[in-house]
Protein backbone atom coordinates (compact mmCIF):
# COMPACT_ATOMS: atom_id res chain seq x y z
CA UNK A 1 0.00 0.00 0.00
CA UNK A 2 1.37 3.43 -0.95
CA UNK A 3 2.34 5.65 2.03
CA UNK A 4 -0.37 8.21 1.21
CA UNK A 5 -3.08 5.55 1.00
CA UNK A 6 -1.76 3.87 4.15
CA UNK A 7 -2.00 7.11 6.10
CA UNK A 8 -5.49 7.73 4.78
CA UNK A 9 -6.57 4.22 5.84
CA UNK A 10 -5.01 4.76 9.26
CA UNK A 11 -6.76 8.12 9.65
CA UNK A 12 -10.09 6.57 8.68
CA UNK A 13 -9.59 3.73 11.15
CA UNK A 14 -8.63 6.01 14.04
CA UNK A 15 -11.53 8.35 13.27
CA UNK A 16 -14.10 5.53 13.12
CA UNK A 17 -12.77 3.80 16.23
CA UNK A 18 -12.52 6.95 18.35
CA UNK A 19 -15.95 8.03 17.11
CA UNK A 20 -17.32 4.64 18.15
CA UNK A 21 -15.73 5.03 21.58
CA UNK A 22 -17.32 8.48 21.97
CA UNK A 23 -20.72 7.23 20.84
CA UNK A 24 -20.55 4.40 23.38
CA UNK A 25 -19.72 6.99 26.04
CA UNK A 26 -22.81 8.96 25.02
CA UNK A 27 -24.91 5.81 25.11
CA UNK A 28 -23.64 5.03 28.59
CA UNK A 29 -24.66 8.51 29.75
CA UNK A 30 -28.15 8.05 28.27
CA UNK A 31 -28.43 4.58 29.79
CA UNK A 32 -27.53 5.90 33.24
CA UNK A 33 -30.01 8.76 32.83
CA UNK A 34 -32.70 6.26 31.78
CA UNK A 35 -31.99 4.04 34.75
CA UNK A 36 -31.46 6.62 37.48
CA UNK A 37 -33.91 9.37 36.60
CA UNK A 38 -37.24 9.73 38.36
CA UNK A 39 -38.52 11.96 35.58
CA UNK A 40 -40.72 9.80 33.29
CA UNK A 41 -40.16 12.06 30.29
CA UNK A 42 -36.39 11.86 30.71
CA UNK A 43 -36.61 8.06 30.88
CA UNK A 44 -38.69 8.06 27.71
CA UNK A 45 -36.32 10.41 25.88
CA UNK A 46 -33.25 8.42 26.98
CA UNK A 47 -34.53 5.12 25.57
CA UNK A 48 -35.74 6.76 22.37
CA UNK A 49 -32.35 8.41 21.85
CA UNK A 50 -30.49 5.18 22.59
CA UNK A 51 -32.14 3.65 19.52
CA UNK A 52 -31.30 6.65 17.34
CA UNK A 53 -27.65 6.66 18.41
CA UNK A 54 -27.48 2.89 18.00
CA UNK A 55 -28.88 2.83 14.50
CA UNK A 56 -27.25 5.94 13.07
CA UNK A 57 -23.96 6.19 14.95
CA UNK A 58 -22.95 3.02 16.81
CA UNK A 59 -23.66 0.44 14.11
CA UNK A 60 -22.19 2.44 11.18
CA UNK A 61 -19.07 3.37 13.15
CA UNK A 62 -18.62 -0.21 14.39
CA UNK A 63 -18.65 -1.51 10.83
CA UNK A 64 -16.43 1.36 9.66
CA UNK A 65 -13.91 0.56 12.39
CA UNK A 66 -13.91 -3.13 11.46
CA UNK A 67 -13.56 -2.53 7.71
CA UNK A 68 -10.89 0.17 7.97
CA UNK A 69 -9.01 -2.02 10.43
CA UNK A 70 -9.06 -4.91 7.97
CA UNK A 71 -7.87 -2.67 5.13
CA UNK A 72 -5.15 -1.10 7.28
CA UNK A 73 -3.78 -4.42 8.47
CA UNK A 74 -4.07 -6.43 5.27
CA UNK A 75 -2.70 -3.58 3.17
CA UNK A 76 0.47 -3.15 5.23
CA UNK A 77 3.24 -5.30 6.65
CA UNK A 78 1.37 -5.53 9.95
CA UNK A 79 -0.87 -8.20 8.48
CA UNK A 80 -3.99 -9.53 10.13
CA UNK A 81 -2.64 -12.67 11.77
CA UNK A 82 1.04 -11.83 12.27
CA UNK A 83 1.02 -9.84 15.52
CA UNK A 84 -0.91 -10.88 18.60
CA UNK A 85 -2.10 -7.34 19.32
CA UNK A 86 -3.63 -7.02 15.83
CA UNK A 87 -5.29 -10.41 16.20
CA UNK A 88 -6.60 -9.50 19.67
CA UNK A 89 -8.09 -6.29 18.30
CA UNK A 90 -9.75 -8.17 15.46
CA UNK A 91 -11.36 -10.65 17.87
CA UNK A 92 -12.54 -7.86 20.19
CA UNK A 93 -13.90 -5.83 17.27
CA UNK A 94 -15.81 -8.79 15.84
CA UNK A 95 -17.19 -9.67 19.28
CA UNK A 96 -18.32 -6.08 19.89
CA UNK A 97 -20.01 -5.83 16.49
CA UNK A 98 -21.91 -9.11 16.96
CA UNK A 99 -23.07 -8.19 20.49
CA UNK A 100 -24.06 -4.72 19.29
CA UNK A 101 -26.16 -6.11 16.45
CA UNK A 102 -27.87 -8.57 18.80
CA UNK A 103 -28.44 -5.92 21.44
CA UNK A 104 -30.05 -3.54 18.96
CA UNK A 105 -33.14 -5.79 19.26
CA UNK A 106 -33.40 -5.03 22.96
CA UNK A 107 -32.80 -1.32 22.36
CA UNK A 108 -35.51 -1.39 19.69
CA UNK A 109 -37.90 -3.01 22.14
CA UNK A 110 -37.17 -0.48 24.89
CA UNK A 111 -37.53 2.45 22.46
CA UNK A 112 -40.75 1.02 21.05
CA UNK A 113 -42.24 0.58 24.51
CA UNK A 114 -41.12 4.07 25.54
CA UNK A 115 -42.69 5.57 22.42
CA UNK A 116 -46.03 3.86 23.07
CA UNK A 117 -46.32 4.82 26.71
CA UNK A 118 -47.49 8.41 26.60
CA UNK A 119 -49.88 8.76 29.49
CA UNK A 120 -48.62 6.44 32.21
CA UNK A 121 -45.76 7.84 34.28
CA UNK A 122 -45.65 4.64 36.28
CA UNK A 123 -45.28 2.61 33.09
CA UNK A 124 -42.35 4.70 31.96
CA UNK A 125 -40.61 4.40 35.31
CA UNK A 126 -41.16 0.63 35.27
CA UNK A 127 -39.42 0.57 31.91
CA UNK A 128 -36.14 1.54 33.58
CA UNK A 129 -33.61 -1.21 33.05
CA UNK A 130 -29.96 -1.77 34.08
CA UNK A 131 -29.20 -3.81 30.96
CA UNK A 132 -28.22 -0.84 28.70
CA UNK A 133 -25.86 0.44 31.41
CA UNK A 134 -24.17 -2.95 31.70
CA UNK A 135 -23.80 -3.35 27.93
CA UNK A 136 -22.59 0.21 27.30
CA UNK A 137 -20.15 -0.01 30.22
CA UNK A 138 -18.73 -3.31 28.97
CA UNK A 139 -18.44 -1.92 25.45
CA UNK A 140 -16.62 1.14 26.74
CA UNK A 141 -14.14 -1.03 28.67
CA UNK A 142 -13.55 -3.24 25.63
CA UNK A 143 -12.94 -0.29 23.32
CA UNK A 144 -10.57 1.30 25.82
CA UNK A 145 -8.56 -1.92 25.92
CA UNK A 146 -8.49 -1.98 22.10
CA UNK A 147 -7.30 1.63 22.02
CA UNK A 148 -4.57 0.84 24.54
CA UNK A 149 -3.41 -2.10 22.42
CA UNK A 150 -3.24 0.15 19.37
CA UNK A 151 -1.08 2.71 21.13
CA UNK A 152 1.28 0.37 23.01
CA UNK A 153 1.48 -2.36 20.35
CA UNK A 154 2.73 -4.99 22.81
CA UNK A 155 5.36 -7.39 21.54
CA UNK A 156 4.62 -10.85 20.30
CA UNK A 157 4.27 -12.46 16.89
CA UNK A 158 2.19 -15.46 16.02
CA UNK A 159 3.75 -18.59 14.52
CA UNK A 160 2.35 -17.50 11.18
CA UNK A 161 3.92 -14.05 11.61
CA UNK A 162 7.31 -15.48 12.52
CA UNK A 163 7.22 -17.77 9.50
CA UNK A 164 6.31 -14.88 7.19
CA UNK A 165 9.06 -12.75 8.70
CA UNK A 166 11.59 -15.53 8.14
CA UNK A 167 10.46 -15.91 4.52
CA UNK A 168 10.74 -12.19 3.87
CA UNK A 169 14.24 -12.04 5.33
CA UNK A 170 15.29 -15.00 3.20
CA UNK A 171 13.96 -13.28 0.09
CA UNK A 172 15.71 -10.03 1.04
CA UNK A 173 19.02 -11.81 1.57
CA UNK A 174 18.68 -13.64 -1.74
CA UNK A 175 17.90 -10.37 -3.53
CA UNK A 176 20.92 -8.67 -1.93
CA UNK A 177 23.22 -11.46 -3.08
CA UNK A 178 21.77 -11.45 -6.60
CA UNK A 179 22.20 -7.68 -7.11
CA UNK A 180 25.66 -6.51 -5.95
CA UNK A 181 26.15 -2.84 -5.14
CA UNK A 182 28.12 -0.46 -7.35
CA UNK A 183 31.18 -0.63 -5.13
CA UNK A 184 31.13 -4.40 -5.14
CA UNK A 185 30.75 -4.37 -8.92
CA UNK A 186 33.66 -1.94 -9.18
CA UNK A 187 35.89 -4.31 -7.27
CA UNK A 188 35.10 -7.13 -9.63
CA UNK A 189 35.45 -5.10 -12.80
CA UNK A 190 38.04 -2.33 -12.28
CA UNK B 1 11.92 21.85 17.27
CA UNK B 2 12.39 18.12 17.01
CA UNK B 3 10.37 16.21 14.51
CA UNK B 4 7.36 14.42 15.97
CA UNK B 5 7.81 10.69 16.26
CA UNK B 6 6.58 9.01 13.12
CA UNK B 7 4.08 6.17 13.22
CA UNK B 8 6.09 3.01 13.79
CA UNK B 9 6.45 0.51 11.03
CA UNK B 10 6.44 -3.19 11.79
CA UNK B 11 10.22 -3.26 11.43
CA UNK B 12 10.54 -0.69 14.23
CA UNK B 13 8.54 -2.38 16.92
CA UNK B 14 9.85 -4.57 19.65
CA UNK B 15 7.69 -7.40 18.34
CA UNK B 16 10.10 -8.09 15.51
CA UNK B 17 13.34 -7.29 17.31
CA UNK B 18 15.32 -10.48 17.89
CA UNK B 19 16.50 -9.33 21.32
CA UNK B 20 12.94 -9.06 22.64
CA UNK B 21 11.20 -11.83 20.76
CA UNK B 22 10.47 -14.86 22.92
CA UNK B 23 11.71 -18.06 21.43
CA UNK B 24 8.89 -20.25 22.73
CA UNK B 25 5.18 -19.60 23.09
CA UNK B 26 3.16 -16.42 23.16
CA UNK B 27 4.00 -13.54 25.55
CA UNK B 28 2.43 -13.36 28.99
CA UNK B 29 -0.03 -10.63 28.05
CA UNK B 30 -1.47 -12.85 25.31
CA UNK B 31 -2.01 -15.65 27.84
CA UNK B 32 -3.73 -13.22 30.23
CA UNK B 33 -5.95 -11.93 27.42
CA UNK B 34 -6.77 -15.47 26.36
CA UNK B 35 -7.71 -16.44 29.90
CA UNK B 36 -9.93 -13.36 30.27
CA UNK B 37 -11.58 -14.12 26.93
CA UNK B 38 -12.22 -17.68 28.00
CA UNK B 39 -13.81 -16.55 31.28
CA UNK B 40 -15.97 -14.09 29.33
CA UNK B 41 -17.13 -16.78 26.92
CA UNK B 42 -17.98 -19.12 29.80
CA UNK B 43 -19.96 -16.33 31.52
CA UNK B 44 -21.87 -15.58 28.32
CA UNK B 45 -22.71 -19.26 27.81
CA UNK B 46 -23.94 -19.49 31.42
CA UNK B 47 -26.07 -16.37 30.93
CA UNK B 48 -27.52 -17.73 27.70
CA UNK B 49 -28.34 -21.05 29.36
CA UNK B 50 -30.04 -19.29 32.29
CA UNK B 51 -32.24 -17.21 30.01
CA UNK B 52 -30.36 -13.91 30.02
CA UNK B 53 -29.59 -13.86 26.32
CA UNK B 54 -30.72 -11.56 23.51
CA UNK B 55 -34.48 -11.28 23.03
CA UNK B 56 -35.20 -11.72 26.73
CA UNK B 57 -36.75 -8.26 26.96
CA UNK B 58 -39.06 -8.95 24.06
CA UNK B 59 -40.53 -12.12 25.45
CA UNK B 60 -39.87 -12.49 29.11
CA UNK B 61 -40.40 -9.07 30.63
CA UNK B 62 -37.93 -6.52 31.87
CA UNK B 63 -35.09 -7.92 33.87
CA UNK B 64 -37.26 -10.74 35.04
CA UNK B 65 -39.97 -8.32 36.14
CA UNK B 66 -43.44 -8.05 34.76
CA UNK B 67 -43.69 -5.60 31.85
CA UNK B 68 -45.42 -2.30 32.68
CA UNK B 69 -49.16 -2.67 32.64
CA UNK B 70 -49.51 0.23 30.22
CA UNK B 71 -47.17 -1.56 27.81
CA UNK B 72 -49.00 -4.87 28.10
CA UNK B 73 -52.31 -3.20 27.49
CA UNK B 74 -51.03 -1.97 24.15
CA UNK B 75 -49.93 -5.43 23.11
CA UNK B 76 -46.15 -4.77 23.15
Amino acid sequence: MAPLVRKFALTAHVTASVGWLGAVGGSLALSIAGLASRDPQLVRAAYLMLKVIGEFVLVPLAFASLLTGLVGSLGTQWGLFRHYWVLAKLVMNLFAVIVLLLYMQTIGYLAGAAAKITSSSRGLLELRNPSPVVHAGAALALLLVATTLSVYKPRGMTRYGLRKQHEQRSVSRAAAVATPTASQAGEVVP
Amino acid sequence: MADPPRFPEPDDVAAVRPDREPTTGPPRWVKVFGLMGLVLVVLIVIMLLTGHGPGRHMHGGLGGRTPPSSVSERGV
